[in-house]
């Protein structure tokens, strides 16, 4: 043990203050900007604009319920939970079925097939945005809510089915074969065998898929023009945008739009990284 | 008789299994880029594409050629690559950094920092653009924190073409240094640990096992990350949306934004914003196919 705190000791002191330094730089970057967000909301726009670095000298709850109703956050909210939830369960069921398709039953079209979805990984939507809105619009699903869903479900799929694949080719073939002897369908083989199994991958997809969609911007700020559509992203920014000189209940909008989603990290953070990890190995 | 032998009960299954998640996907995907290659070779601006009265001609490659005469085609591509240099040569060092110092314990309160530097990758880039937009604006504390130096200093971060372009850089070095680090900190952990403790008892510094045994092992991720840096600048769009609209006068715009604006800023000009997309598109395939020949090389250490 003392021989060990030795060697760790030669990893040079200079260099290790060093890497303390800029964590702790790290670390006051990330604090503060948000804490000054946060403090800022508890100002009125004519405190924030005589002191906008300090405390609050008369601190307000009042930004709150009036950017709540102003910015119509309860139906940004709805709609940011149906987008969230329903393309997530999708991903999950879509990718899993795709997945067992080409992990457990032979077929000369998986390479060429599930080669598509791996190309997805990192063929961003970004590149294909203007096409992929002319094609909504083509097909009549402009502002309406299945036109975000599709694209918010095919996005999530590339992933999804890589992390599927990957995890059924890892259940033993033994299991589906004397399954499959037994008399059982695929149908039943993938709901009583599969989906159970697949609780782990399942977790980490849902995981991946609520950060992203929770987020999305583009294309809701796309493919929607009513406000009854809008997503917290783009009805923050259409609240908060530059052009508004209303501080105090931009910093509040800001401020409900983010702890959501820093509570969800900091209660799934283990989860979240892992899940990250796992699908950075390809992607 | 042979028809009903073809669609056995295995190919049926397979086809019930793959085929929605399929349709869904080409429609999102392959759809589109047929659809930006066709059109990328028309002045189509609008009007409903099947009617009788076809609301476009065939120009060949004019989109091309306008847009590589386009000047803000150049300055949104410089800016993609000041992104993918940020990543190369900001995040993934920093994020290594991070990784190992935290993996090897050779810092304290490992799980705090961990969960400190990924915070900013999870919240949504339009909360992050606006808010460093005002931190950086003349009432934010940046300017308070600089004339407190120089109390003549006038704030021009997000004014001034030449450096506004900075600012941007410094939030994206900000926001996804994380994510590297939790891509390295996952590959660290695959790294036998008893291969580094054998060589500790065999006197090695921590340097030496950082120079020998990390770094090689590491090469593959570090590679990998670097292309994927490219493929996430061409990603970036809401951020830049809401830091700065690619202002001013365009000078931060990217290649996402560029091809938005090319579509929706002044009067619709639908034709070369799919040659944009095309660009883009092929951009990403390059790099999948360097990602498949490197992963190839290095034999899959990151697996």
């Amino acid at each position: 043990m003392s021989t060990n705190k030795k060697q760790k000791g030669d990893f040079n002191p200079l260099l290790r203050i060093f890497v303390y330094a800029v964590l702790a730089i790290f670390t006051f970057l990330t604090i503060y900007p948000l804490f000054w967000l946060v403090m800022s909301s508890f100002k009125t726009t004519n405190e924030f604009l005589r002191n906008p670095m300090g405390w609050p000298i008369e601190p307000t709850l009042n930004n709150y319920p009036t950017a709540w109703v102003r910015a119509q956050f309860s139906t940004l909210f709805t709609n940011s939970l149906f987008f969230t939830i329903v393309s997530t369960l999708a991903v999950i069921f879509l990718s899993l079925m795709a997945g067992f398709g080409f992990a457990k039953i032979k077929s000369k079209a998986t390479p060429l097939l599930h080669g598509s979805f791996i190309i997805g990984i990192l063929l961003t939507i970004e590149s294909v945005m203007i096409p992929l809105f002319l094609f909504i619009n083509l097909i009549g699903l402009y502002n309406t809510r299945t036109g975000v869903l599709i694209p918010y479900i095919g996005m999530g799929l590339p992933m999804g089915i890589y992390l599927c694949t990957e995890f059924i080719r890892s259940i033993p073939d033994s299991v589906v074969e004397s399954a499959r002897i037994d008399g059982a369908s695929y149908a039943k083989i993938f709901l009583s065998i599969v989906v159970p199994m697949a609780k782990p991958v399942a977790v980490t997809l849902a995981i991946l898929n609520v950060a992203g969609v929770w987020n999305e911007f583009m294309l809701v700020n796309m493919l929607v023009s009513s406000d009854a559509l809008r997503t917290l992203p783009v009805g923050i920014l259409k609240f908060s945008g530059p052009l508004s000189s209303r501080y105090g209940l931009q910093f509040a909008s800001l401020t409900i739009g983010m702890i959501p989603i820093v509570i969800f990290y900091l209660f799934f953070r283990k989860e979240i990284t892992k899940g990250v990890s796992a699908g950075a190995v390809k992607g | 008789m042979k028809k009903a032998v073809y669609w056995t009960e295995e190919r049926r299954a397979y086809l019930l299994l793959v085929l929605p998640a399929l349709v869904i996907y080409w429609a999102v995907i392959a759809a589109p880029t047929v659809f930006s290659l066709v059109l990328s070779a028309t002045n189509y601006n609008g009007g409903p594409l099947f009617s009788a009265s076809r609301p476009f001609d065939f120009i060949g490659f004019g989109n091309y050629t306008r847009m590589i005469q386009d000047k803000f085609f150049w300055i949104s591509l410089k800016n993609n690559m000041y992104i993918v240099l940020i990543s190369v040569f900001g995040q993934i060092p920093l994020g290594f950094m991070f990784a190992y110092v935290l993996h090897r314990k050779l810092v304290k309160f490992d799980d705090f920092f961990q969960t400190i530097v990924y915070l900013p990758s999870i919240i949504s880039t339009i909360v992050v653009g606006r808010l460093w937009q005002l931190f950086f604006s003349a009432y934010g504390p940046f300017t308070e924190f600089m004339q407190r130096f120089d109390p003549t200093w006038q704030n021009k971060l997000l004014i001034d073409p030449k450096i506004a372009i900075i600012p941007v850089l410094f939030v994206i070095l900000w926001m996804y240094t994380g994510t590297y680090l939790i891509i390295f900190l996952a590959n660290l952990q695959k790294i036998d640990p008893a291969l580094i403790e054998a060589a500790r008892i065999d006197g090695a510094t921590e340097w030496q096992v950082l120079i020998k045994i990390i770094l090689p092992a590491l090469s593959g991720v570090i590679v990998t990350s670097s292309i994927l840096a490219i493929s996430g600048s061409l990603r970036s769009f809401g951020l830049l949306f809401a830091l700065t609209g690619g202002n001013p006068a365009r000078r931060t715009s990217v290649l996402a934004l560029y091809m938005y604006d090319t579509a929706f800023l002044h009067s619709p000009r639908y034709g070369m914003a799919n040659a944009i997309s095309v660009v883009m598109v092929v951009l990403s395939l390059i790099l999948i196919i360097i990602v498949n020949t490197i992963e190839k090389k290095f034999g899959g250490s990151e697996d």
